[in-house]
């Protein structure tokens, strides 16, 4: 974590306040699909705004700030559909912005000076990148209808099997490899690559590694801990039910 | 940066409980903290997710001796540690691996903490071993563990420890960027990778 304290939020804060104090809430906001200019709204303003529950809202933003709790039964599964599209924002983010950047800022690297490495380098980061989107893939077209799925399901009291699913173990070993590969990057960056005047924008690829290593880690964090606890919950209520 | 560390707190003061886990968020351990009120609910909270370290008030077992020793056995990994802040039992506390009690600073608490989990050791020099480069060269070259442990002679067990070391020491962990870290080391030319 990056932030140089740990604020604690909450919501009869500024929200302007909250950013200036660790400006990667602003990805936080981003994912929840709010935008600036935020002006002198609080915390609460920004959630009736936005039509975002107050509590959930203060939860990510705090383990951005780097306070985790166990969130063992805080949230109604009403919250599931907001969960989702906050991940899936964030996957949009990933795949479409972060990613290709960090995958461009290397191939400048590696034309402005072809080195053995580089390639090296570049070859290591494709590959991440396609098990990355792999696992975006299967999120965004497996995991998460499955769980819209249950939603529906129990919002429509309707009894039958949903079919289709997942296993809460293969999410966790997919996290635990995005996250590896991305240090294993920064550790090569750091300690061994050789420099050949290149800080800048050896700098500038830092600095995108540790932005997506920041966003990543609170995201699984948020999958682990609150929406795979919640579709326990809605797994549990439907079959209940029967 | 994973979290491995689970700290459960089961203490119902809440001054005692938010004082703690304040102390255990700021500690640079990087835990994750969990609440429980019973000894019912440490255990469904172990089930779910295995805990290191329970930190626990002695008044939640002083009754209940018996089911506190058959979750201890349960969790024979887990270190139980007692917040004592009153007087209590002698013969209570020596139920504890280890107690903090209510006058130690933050950083005696964070100190019985990091020795339960074996973190003040001090680390060996990042520096690979003749095997470990072995290993790695023939890692490099695009070998698997087996026929790494049947070129050198040696059981796959204890190339899965050499790698295991190497990667404790390099800080990288995919073959794929141990072997960038073989080349810019000069330990293999980039002719002798595998495609």
């Amino acid at each position: 974590m990056y932030q140089t304290e740990n604020l604690h939020l909450s919501a009869d804060m500024r929200i302007s306040d909250v950013i200036l104090n660790n400006p990667y809430l602003i990805l936080l906001l981003e994912h929840f699909g709010v935008d600036v200019p935020l002006q002198e709204k609080t915390v609460t303003d920004v959630c009736l705004e936005n039509k975002i529950n107050t509590e959930l809202f203060l939860t990510f933003a705090n383990l951005y700030n780097g306070v985790q709790y166990d969130f063992k039964d805080t949230f109604s599964y009403n919250e599931v559909l907001t969960v989702i599209n906050y991940l899936r924002n964030s996957h949009r983010y990933y795949s479409e912005e972060i990613y290709p950047n960090i995958l461009s800022i290397i191939q400048q690297m590696n034309s402005a000076d072809n080195r053995k490495e580089m390639v090296l380098v570049e070859r290591f980061f494709n590959e991440y990148f396609s098990e990355v989107t792999e696992h975006l893939n299967y999120e965004n077209n497996t995991v998460f209808p499955y769980i819209t799925g249950l939603y529906e399901r129990i919002i429509n009291q309707n009894q039958t099997d949903g079919g289709k699913k997942y296993s809460v173990s293969e999410y966790k070993d997919h996290h635990n490899d995005i996250e590896e590969k991305l240090n294993d990057l920064k550790s090569l960056l750091i300690k061994y690559l050789p420099l050949k005047n290149d800080q800048p924008i050896r700098r500038k690829l830092l600095f995108s590694l540790f932005e997506l290593e920041y966003d990543l880690n609170i995201h699984s964090q948020i999958e682990e801990l609150i929406l795979i606890p919640l579709v326990a919950k809605m797994e549990l209520h439907l079959k209940g039910a029967k | 940066m994973k979290r491995d560390i689970h700290i459960i707190i089961a203490e119902p003061a809440a001054m005692i409980f938010e004082g703690l886990a304040a102390i255990f968020l700021k500690s640079g351990l990087k835990p994750l903290v969990s609440k429980a009120d019973t000894l019912d609910e440490i255990q469904q909270l172990h089930l779910k997710r295995s805990g290191d370290i329970v930190v626990i008030s002695p008044g939640l077992i002083q009754n209940n001796v018996k089911s506190y020793q058959t979750l201890k056995n349960q969790f024979e990994n887990t270190h139980w540690i007692g917040v004592v802040y009153a007087y209590n039992d002698p013969n209570l506390l020596a139920l504890f691996d280890a107690v903090i009690t209510i006058s130690d600073t933050s950083e005696e608490i964070v100190a019985v903490i990091s020795k339960m989990l074996n973190t003040l050791n001090p680390k060996e020099p990042d520096v690979l071993s003749d095997r470990e480069i072995e290993v790695l060269k023939l890692l490099a070259s695009g070998l698997a563990n087996k026929e790494i442990a049947d070129k050198l002679n040696i059981s796959i067990n204890t190339v899965i420890t050499h790698r295991k070391n190497i990667s404790q020491k390099t800080g990288i962990k995919s073959v794929s960027g141990l072997t960038i870290y073989a080349v810019v080391k000069k330990l293999v030319t980039l002719e002798n990778l595998s495609e």
